[in-house]
């Protein structure tokens, strides 16, 4: 796919509560785009109406060049667009290639294609040792990098990463932005990377959008957001999150 | 990309469906051989529950949505045979509201045995156009209340169902060979949409319905799928058991079976094919030794009799005990098999936590 993915002037309400107010964004074909705000800022919501699970109360989606607001998630998948959740998700009674293999499934292959596509993506993401794993025993770092992989299924043209580095060491938060590295080259995949760890997302993102509280109320390349004051004001403005003030101040 | 080389998941799986046709045929022999005439039938009947509880099973177990219609599907099998199957001299006088193709049709057996089935399956198919877009507990109710409305239909609707009376003259075809046969076949096409893409697509949507549909799986149309299948096996049993008596009428598909039906299948283990198979056995076994009770046995002079109704109490407390203790059933989801791989095909279910991230909800 050659055009971005768009929210456009995109806003959600939920029984009264603004969760996003007229946010327009794009997201780059083959490029890694970061989206960062503060907890309860709308980061998650705008990746489910991006991706099909919430429509908007107002504004549109649009995907390669088409409106999708009204499309449901397995639709806008099959277009696609892939994401991972927050909570790892897995299938946790089904095995790290049946994991794999649903997605294949869900896209229209054999199952025997589909887990040879399985296979194959395992090796690509370097978990193959994780193949027989029943998805529900996997540690924390395993289960999200297997829900990468099942993302990555059938080369998406977009893919959204809902904090895929939380609870990573440095050193697994060094691979993984690796294998974000190798999404952009080899796949020519457009990534929006959501993270509270800041100073990955200062590392390997082009450009960076700022939610907070439902707003997008700054956007541009890592420059500029380390020496944002808005961002900062909003970063300041949140207890807890010692790790973003730290990564920015 | 390379294309790998990985063991098909028939080759890995197959031994599940081998050593439950195996068991069920070692039990039709033995009756064949040693069983009284009793004992046939009582083991002809358990072979048409495991047809049903494995249909029920081919929906429930793979999609996780309880439904308390399949008895709905069994009536329909078993009065779409009455149509097909009694002579139509008596259908005249029985059944004069049937349409002139009905009132003359008089097939054979197996033929009237698969357009029954099939037309379960049709209807299951239409019902669950609307029923499957439900979730939850709201898709459970809706099914009751399908079976409720599929009852009341042939309850009433006199000329074509002969209304709450029995409807007699079906021929008397099912014996133990024969339930045999459709035990058999149910647990092979069981088996086959379980390893099929479907069936795939449908158990990851079981637990995690919002990672599925982001796996490109439409967990509506897979439901729909695996319903009218399940719909079709229930309307064999219920074929298979109307030539087995010879007589149906409406009540003999209603609650009592619902439950009987449904306490299998929880028993067993309701996410696995072998669950359904062998909580049908098992509870099979106990209700004929409650009934056996219930006409009291002789202990030295006088006879020992347990007071009516004691087999439901009994199958209730069983449920209780066993889900007590196993709450996922007997088998807990996992699957009989030789190759001990079968945890790792996405056939079985192991564990039963709840896994619930506080991601956010979607709303769609
Ligand atoms: N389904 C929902 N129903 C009601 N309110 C919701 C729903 N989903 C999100 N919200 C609310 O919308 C706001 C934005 O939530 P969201 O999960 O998008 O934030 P986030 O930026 O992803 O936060 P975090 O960094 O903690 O993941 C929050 O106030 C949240 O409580
Ligand atoms: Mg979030």
């Amino acid at each position: 796919m050659t055009q971005p993915l768009q929210a456009k002037q995109v806003s959600v309400s939920f029984d009264g509560l603004r969760a996003l107010s007229d946010v327009t964004l794009d997201i780059p074909p083959a490029r890694v785009s970061g989206l960062i705000g503060p907890n309860g800022a709308g980061k998650t919501t705008l990746v489910n109406v991006l991706t099909g699970f919430q429509s908007p109360t107002t504004g549109s989606v649009v995907c390669d060049g088409r409106d999708v607001s009204g499309l449901s998630a397995h639709k806008l998948r099959r277009l696609g667009v892939a994401r991972t959740f927050q909570g790892g998700r897995l299938f946790k009674d089904l095995s790290v290639l049946d994991n794999l293999e649903v997605t294949g499934v869900g896209l229209g292959l054999t199952r025997r294609e589909a887990a040879s596509r399985a296979v194959d993506m395992l090796d690509w993401v370097g978990i193959s040792h994780l193949m027989t794993d029943i998805a529900g025993s996997l540690p924390y770092t395993d289960e999200r990098r297997v829900g990468i992989a099942r993302a990555l299924m059938m080369a998406p043209s977009f893919v959204l990463l809902d904090e895929p580095a939380a609870g990573m060491s440095a050193h697994e938060a060094d691979d993984l932005a690796d294998l974000i590295a190798r999404i952009v080259k080899d796949m020519k995949c457009g990534v929006l990377l959501i993270e509270h760890n800041i100073s990955l997302v200062l590392k390997i993102c082009e450009h960076i959008h700022v939610l907070d509280s439902g707003e997008l109320i700054d956007e541009g390349d890592p420059a500029h957001i380390k020496t944002s004051e808005k961002v900062l004001h909003a970063y300041m403005g949140t207890q807890g999150d010692v790790d973003m003030q730290g990564a920015i101040l | 990309m390379s294309t790998t080389k990985h063991p098909s998941v028939l080759a890995q799986t197959v031994s599940t469906p081998v050593i439950l046709i195996g068991g069920l045929a070692l039990i039709a022999v033995l009756t064949w051989a040693f069983g009284s005439n009793i004992f046939g039938r009582t083991v002809t009947e358990m072979f048409i529950r495991v047809a049903l509880v494995v249909g029920m099973f081919t929906f429930i177990g793979n999609s996780g949505v309880i439904s308390f219609g399949h008895a709905g599907f069994m009536c329909i099998g078993a009065y779409g045979s009455a149509w097909l199957t009694i002579p139509p001299m008596m259908k005249k006088v029985l059944l004069p509201g049937l349409s002139p193709m009905l009132a003359n049709a008089e097939l054979t057996f197996f033929l009237s045995l698969i357009i029954a089935s099939l037309f379960a399956g049709v209807i299951a198919f239409a019902v669950g156009l609307i029923l499957m877009r439900l979730s939850g507990i709201a898709s459970s109710i809706a099914t009751f209340a399908m079976l409720a409305v599929i009852n009341t239909i042939y309850s009433n609707w006199g000329p074509v169902t002969g209304g709450t009376s029995s409807v007699v003259g079906i021929p008397i075809t099912t014996g133990v060979w024969i339930s045999f046969g459709g035990a058999a076949a149910a647990v092979v096409i069981a088996y086959l949409y379980g390893i099929s893409r479907s069936g795939l697509a449908l158990r990851a949507g079981r637990d995690e319905a919002v990672a599925a549909a982001a796996s490109g799986v439409d967990i509506y149309r897979e439901r729909l799928i695996a319903f009218t299948i399940s719909g079709a096996l229930c309307g064999m049993a219920g074929v298979l058991y109307a030539h087995f008596l010879g007589v149906v009428n409406p009540d003999a598909f209603y609650l009592g079976v619902t439950f009987i039906s449904l306490s299998m299948l929880v028993v067993g283990g309701m996410s696995s094919l072998s669950g359904a198979v062998i909580g049908v056995v098992l509870i099979s076994a106990i209700i004929e030794l409650l009934r056996k009770m219930e006409k009291g046995i002789t202990v030295g002079e006088g006879t020992l009799s347990l007071p009516n109704g004691i087999q439901e109490i009994a199958i209730g407390v069983v449920m209780i005990v066993i889900l007590m203790f196993r709450p996922g059933g007997l088998t807990g989801g996992a699957e009989l098999s030789l190759t001990r791989t079968s945890a790792n095909d996405g056939y079985s279910k192991k564990d039963q936590g709840s896994g619930n991230h506080p991601d956010n909800k979607p709303r769609r």
